[in-house]
């Protein structure tokens, strides 16, 4: 035998041993980077939850009315650019606006773009103030000393759709995160005393959870989302919302927790743990509990979009969140006139990242549940 | 047979029994609600001018016996239910069988449609999924089922909308044609009704296509690394023959076993596709009834109506199943 054939073995040795011996999240992981869809998901997923969580600070003006640029509503976009016919600069630049009225107009407010001006771009300007842990912050990423910059354009009431959009993306993952937690906690509580009781109290409850199940729960949420007060501010709304999205999404959740219990308690390394002697206590800790995560995980994963899509839905016909707040819902509900196609077409970037969050998350879920099933690799 | 009937009525029984504890829950909600059909009705009135008292808001409870014990009220609104009555819409007060009438057959019809529509399509393109190793092939019939999650109905539904009204001048709403709204169904109104409905049977159809494909394309693919397959194979079997006679008779029974959830999938989108495309004649009504009049009794009764058909579904596959699949049959036969 050569030496570099002993050298493989060892190699191979070690891969085995690293193999056999790695946690169920290493092997996961292992697998799930081999995907480049979910892995490409993945990545964006990334990038759009945290552009959603420092959206203060990434985007350049206040969402709300607050931050509107009154002198540009339902303005087109306005792209910084380096070059023009002046000559280049190595800053990027926009164009001043000027907004003004005059015999020449008919007398109505006109905005004009004056190409001769120019507006540097510049970085870690002051402007709108922002909390983070209680601390408040003025420095945004970008912005203009004097003058506005919109990326994505302005709305009918001059607010930023960039700024917007960002803080749209926060709204709606919040939303959502609230939402798959209530539910998983519901399905954690139903689906665990179903699926570890067995017996009369598993049927029981499995004929409860399918009757709920037949209930198509949008239009009985819109039912109760009708209801909720004028009066009410919008986090209180918010958090209904998010309370009826949990509410929507149990059963399916509940369902796979029971049977994932079910298949699990009956599995032989359970029977073996017991038969040496191991407390359930034990059982449940050390070999049902992280047998069981990983699917979880996947399952919540997966029931995200969904969530999102709920609030989308309910905001969109206007019983959702209402407009002060920005979810992407709220953003959706205002492609919805044909002034907005004809002309204001930038009323679209934020569907795009709708489109594009939704996606993430589904070739996100795919990819996970394809790497947590062991028997995926055999498989092919 | 006798098994088989006990089989078909004990499954009858519990459909009833789903169906009696899902409008316990509905009428519940709608019963959590503040407010209720006294109040609102002389609210109604007051603003028109005439002075309400206390007392008169009593009386009138009285009068839609809403002083009655919750149970009995429900016990009540069930018994109606089953006959077809619903008692009086609260806002609009008329009689609510009558209000809904055809809507609701035209609505669940519309859904069905759809369902329909799904399948027809994803059956074969699932299984053309499963079994093709072209990755272009799968890769792209991948990104479409995505795209039917994640490019919701309504935004759908708007995007062909506007691009008809700008292309054609024609904005494809409504169900029928002014002309033929009260008319008597004859043979031009439901060519008028054929050409409308296709547009809300497409976008309803559309998401629910993209699960379906997804569905048995997962269902397939799992049946078809199955050793009787390979056994199959063996004996010489091969091509269509394969796959009609082996995976794709074993895949069907957990499609035709999900079909009524499916169709549930299809009932939370209809009211948002109903108000885009301005079908007063479907799921609209319900928005109406809820988001604008808070009408508890008339959108009870349509949330009775959608979860009835669905309960309908769930029966008659399970019924179904027993027929066309012999492992249940042996089960339900002993």
């Amino acid at each position: 035998m050569t030496e570099a054939n002993i050298y493989d073995n060892t190699v191979d040795q070690n891969a085995k041993d690293a193999y056999f011996t790695a946690s169920q999240g290493q092997l996961i992981w292992t697998r799930f980077k081999k995907q480049k869809a979910a892995m490409v998901g993945a990545w964006v997923l990334v990038f759009l939850i945290l552009s959603g969580i420092f959206a203060p600070f990434l985007t350049p003006y206040d969402p709300t009315i607050a931050g509107r640029d009154k002198d540009y509503l339902n303005g087109a976009p306005t792209i910084p650019q380096f070059c023009d016919d002046n000559g280049c600069s190595l800053r990027p630049f926009v164009y001043a606006l000027e907004r003004s009225r005059s015999a020449k107009t008919n007398f109505r407010w006109v905005t004009t773009i004056n190409t001769d001006k120019r507006q540097y771009l510049e970085f870690f300007v002051e402007g709108s103030h922002f909390k983070y842990f209680g601390i408040t912050f003025n420095t945004h990423l970008f912005g203009l000393d004097e003058g506005f910059v919109h990326l994505f354009g302005t709305d009918s009431t001059g607010k930023d759709i960039f700024s917007r959009t960002f803080h749209a993306i926060n709204t709606s993952l919040a939303v959502g995160t609230i939402g798959v937690f209530i539910a998983f906690v519901l399905a954690l509580i139903i689906g665990g005393i179903s699926g570890y009781y067995g017996g009369w109290v598993d049927s029981f409850i499995q004929m409860v959870t399918d009757a709920v199940r037949t209930i198509p729960a949008i239009p009985l949420f819109m039912a109760l989302a009708a209801f909720i007060p004028d009066t009410w501010s919008a986090e209180e709304r918010f958090f209904f919302i998010s309370i009826i999205l949990g509410l929507i999404g149990w059963p399916t959740l509940a369902r796979r927790v029971r049977t994932h219990l079910l298949t699990e308690r009956n599995q032989e390394y359970v029977l073996a743990a017991q038969l040496c002697g191991a407390s359930s206590g034990h059982v449940i800790r050390k070999h049902l509990l992280p047998s069981f995560t990983s699917y979880i995980i996947v399952d919540l994963v997966i029931s995200f979009p969904y969530m999102v899509l709920s609030e989308t839905a309910l905001s969109f016909i206007g019983l959702g969140l209402k407009d002060p707040v920005n979810s992407l819902g709220v953003m959706l509900q205002n492609v919805t006139s044909a002034d907005v196609l004809l002309n204001y077409q930038w009323y679209f970037i934020p569907v795009i990242f709708f489109i594009v969050l939704v996606m993430a998350f589904v070739f996100v879920g795919d990819g996970l549940r394809d790497a947590a099933d062991p028997y995926g690799d055999t498989k092919k | 047979m006798i098994q088989f009937l006990r089989f078909a009525m004990t499954r009858a029984v519990l459909a009833f029994i789903t169906l009696c504890f899902v409008s316990f829950i509905v009428f519940s909600l709608m019963e959590l609600v503040p407010g209720d059909c006294a109040e609102r009705y002389l609210a109604f009135k007051n603003s028109q001018g005439a002075q309400i008292s206390i007392a008169d808001i009593e009386a009138e409870r009285v009068r839609l016996g809403l002083d009655r014990p919750f149970f009995e009220r429900w016990v009540k609104w069930i018994f109606g239910a089953f006959q077809g009555e619903f008692g009086d819409s609260c806002i609009l007060r008329l009689d609510i069988s009558q209000l809904l009438g055809q809507k609701v057959w035209l609505s669940i019809g519309i859904c069905l449609g759809s369902l329909a529509v799904a399948y027809a399509i994803a059956i074969p393109v699932g299984i053309i999924a499963a079994t093709s190793r072209n990755p272009f092939l799968n890769n792209s019939l991948r990104l479409v089922s995505y795209l039917g999650l994640a490019l919701p109905n309504f935004l759908l539904a708007l995007m062909i909308m506007l691009f008809s009204t700008v292309m054609f001048g024609n904005s494809l709403t409504g169900l029928f044609s002014p002309e033929y709204r009260d008319a008597p169904w004859d043979w031009g109104r439901i060519k008028d009704f054929l050409s409308h409905v296709w547009l809300p049977v497409f976008i309803l159809g559309w998401s629910a296509t993209a699960f379906a494909i997804q569905t048995v394309r997962a269902l397939m693919s799992d049946e078809i690394s199955k050793l009787y397959v390979t056994a199959a194979a063996a004996r010489g079997v091969s091509g269509r023959r394969l796959l009609m006679r082996y995976p794709a008779r074993h895949a069907l029974s957990p499609i035709i076993n999900s079909l009524g959830f499916d169709l549930n999938r299809i009932f939370n989108e209809l009211p948002i596709v109903a108000l885009i495309l301005t079908l007063t004649e479907a799921g609209s009504l319900l928005i109406e009834a809820l988001a604008r009049s808070n009408d508890q009794q008339l959108a009870g009764a349509i949330i009775f109506f959608l979860t009835g058909s669905i309960v309908a579904i769930n029966f008659i596959t399970d019924i179904v199943l027993a027929i066309v699949d012999p492992r249940i049959r042996r089960s339900i036969l002993g």
